[in-house]
């Protein structure tokens, strides 16, 4: 470690940038230029471990359109996390939102007659207005999100669990909008290839589409590179003539949007509204995905890419170690490691690009 | 690079800029009291002070960051009401703040074209024309012989006088009518300083842009200013043309008791200068 590559050609430069030196740095190097590619890895051996480990059985199209199905939702959530956390924000709200809307679909829908899919555009203007109120109370009172979203995500759960008691309510099924947005037609005797086929893998589709329209917004457009320039120095983007307070709403308004839709699909899936759908655990593994994807709290960067690949191997260690047997609880274990890790390894990334400024 | 390269300005040249009366406090702290400022057309007015004396604060009043609780600011002629420096900007008034505000995660050509980018319509979808922002930018800080690795690399990887650099040619890139420039000198070596030096006194001799430039060293103050406005506990307190002034006196104001009275004390004791009134109210001179 004291004789490094650089060091011993004897002529290295004092000033300027400094080349990484040791394993570690470069490899953190490497990690930060190519974060969705590590996460991508990481994922890919993870579907290998529990491939072999449950003798073919979890990349069988039952097993994959279970894990992919919670990577949809979990996806879909966590790349809407990713935006606010690149504004250097975070909605805790998600998981009551993801109850609340569909509820209202649903009741809209019987109540007044309403077709599904038009009553599920009122639950997704809910999550709208939804976020429209976190992030009103959090650029304009200057409440940390972090509170703000936790007042919200209570009482959203307590409005929603207190129309009907905590009971789920039947939804009514209309196709094609349940089959379009997330109701499995899929049996073992229909081919992969067909409309059938299909269905099994709705969620993760529609998610896939979101988290690529994302990233294009995030890295190629107006309104993403403001986004960045909010979290990555709010003085500095205000100063220059970003309106930060209206990024920063706009984005509580995504993650409001993304997490209705995600519950909509999901009654869409079980012809049903379920007032604990959603709740703080589906948060945090919104957040969790997020995370491992390879996006910080610090602010300023974030992958939308990483939220869906983080997705992917939050479902992957929920269903992989329970198809190998362990109890359901044991994969947070896991989880929770994966999380620590993640997040340690972020924030070093994260220094380590500091640390070259001069 | 000599003052003496560029001639003066003529003293009937009307102002591009009065800002009247400005008084701001933050809390319970007192930024400015009724300061009253005022810019020519193609002028370069330097604003000294401690710190602490509230330049910055003008400034930022100026640009739109912050709002005045009293007084008024008249802009070619009209008094406007910039709600945001975006509101500033778009009017052509350009700053350079002295913490630069650049993003340090973006790149320099995003970081030059941030607040006024250029869009090209893929079907339909209005995204970012990166290549386009990426050109420019690269011919614009060649043009200035700025010299940085890549226009692709994100600005925390800059020297503080890169930095400064681009701060500073991103403020120009527009051609402003106002361009404001708070400490630019402050992170920069001798070398690169000078080269900073060498854009404003370039951009003096053309008289197209009318500049306030804070600085601490009067010694430059001299090299590349017309004016000096000396600004002491949010009060002005000397204005002054470079010609009637000199760097003892500016010294001498930092030193005496402060205040108006002592500083008018102080002034005239000085000796050849105008009188007194002249020199706290251009207006009359």
């Amino acid at each position: 470690m004291a004789r490094t590559g650089r060091s011993s050609q004897g002529a290295a430069p004092k000033v300027g940038i400094q080349l990484p030196n040791t394993v570690l740095e470069r490899a953190l190097v490497i990690l930060s230029r190519y974060r969705e590619a590590s996460i991508a890895v990481v994922a890919l051996i993870l579907a290998i471990y529990f491939q072999v480990g449950s003798n073919g059985a979890f990349l069988s199209s039952q097993e994959l359109s279970v894990v992919l199905r919670d990577t949809g939702r979990f996806g879909l959530i966590a790349v809407a996390e990713v935006m606010l956390m690149i504004t250097g924000e975070i909605d805790l709200s998600v998981g009551s939102t993801f109850s609340l809307a569909p509820y209202v679909m649903v009741l809209t829908s019987i109540g007044w007659g309403v077709p599904l899919a038009i009553s599920a555009v009122v639950g997704v203007l809910l999550g709208v207005l939804i976020g429209v109120v976190n992030g009103i109370i959090t650029v304009r009172f200057r409440v940390p999100s972090l509170i703000t979203t936790v007042g919200t995500f209570f009482l959203l759960q307590g409005v929603v669990v207190s129309i009907f008691n905590s009971q789920p309510i039947v939804a009514p099924v209309q196709e094609p909008f349940n089959e379009i947005f997330g109701e499995n037609l899929y049996s073992p005797t229909d081919s992969l290839w067909s409309w059938h086929g299909l269905t099994a893998f709705t969620p993760f589709l529609w998610t896939a589409l979101v988290v690529g329209a994302m990233a294009l917004v995030l890295n190629r457009t107006t309104f993403g590179l403001h986004t960045i320039a909010t979290g990555s120095n709010i003085v500095g983007a205000r100063e220059i003539g970003v309106r930060t307070d209206r990024i920063k709403v706009y984005n509580f308004m995504i993650a409001g949007a993304f997490a209705a839709a995600a519950g909509v699909i999901n009654t869409a899936q079980f012809a049903s509204a379920d007032p604990l759908a959603g709740g703080p655990f589906l948060t945090l593994q919104a957040i969790a995905a997020a995370v491992i994807g390879g996006t910080s709290l610090l602010g300023g960067s974030g992958t939308a890419i990483g939220a869906l690949l983080g997705a992917f191997v939050v479902a992957t260690l929920n269903n992989g170690l329970v198809m190998l047997g362990a109890q359901a609880t044991v994969s947070d274990i896991y989880l929770g490691t994966a999380i620590i890790l993640a997040m340690i390894l972020n924030v070093q990334v994260d220094r380590m690009r500091a640390r070259r400024r001069i | 690079m000599n003052q003496k390269d560029i001639p003066a300005l003529d003293p009937g040249t009307p102002a591009i800029l009065e800002m009247n009366h400005i008084s701001k406090t933050f809390g319970a702290v007192t930024a400015l009291v009724d300061v009253s400022i005022r810019l020519r057309q193609g002028e370069v007015l330097a604003l000294v002070g401690d710190n602490g004396a509230g330049k910055s604060t003008l400034i930022k009043i100026l640009s739109g960051f912050h709002h005045p609780d009293s007084g008024t600011i008249v802009y070619q002629g009209k008094e406007v009401h910039f709600r945001s420096p975006r509101d500033a900007r778009a009017q052509g008034i350009e700053t350079v703040y002295q913490d630069l505000a650049l993003i340090n995660d973006l790149s320099i050509y995003h970081n030059m074209f941030i607040g006024r980018e250029y869009h090209k319509r893929i079907l339909g979808v209005k995204l970012l024309d990166n290549r386009r922002m990426r050109d420019l930018a690269q011919t614009h800080l060649n043009s200035l012989g700025i010299q940085i690795p890549s226009v692709n690399s994100t600005v925390d990887l800059l020297s503080g006088g890169q930095r400064q650099s681009v701060a500073v040619a991103r403020s120009i890139y527009s051609s402003p009518t106002i361009l404001v420039l708070d400490e630019p000198l402050a992170a920069l070596g001798v070398r690169e300083g000078a080269h900073v030096l060498g854009l404003i006194q370039n951009l003096r001799r053309q008289r197209s842009v009318s500049i306030i430039l804070i600085v601490h060293n009067y010694n430059q103050v001299f090299e590349v200013c017309d004016r000096i406005n000396f600004l002491h506990s949010g009060e002005i307190v000397l204005d002054a043309s470079t010609s009637e002034t000199s760097e003892e006196e500016l010294i001498r104001i930092v030193k005496s008791g402060l205040g108006r009275q002592a500083i008018a004390a102080a002034a005239l004791e000085v000796g050849p200068g105008p009188d007194q009134m002249a020199r706290i109210n251009p207006d009359q001179s």
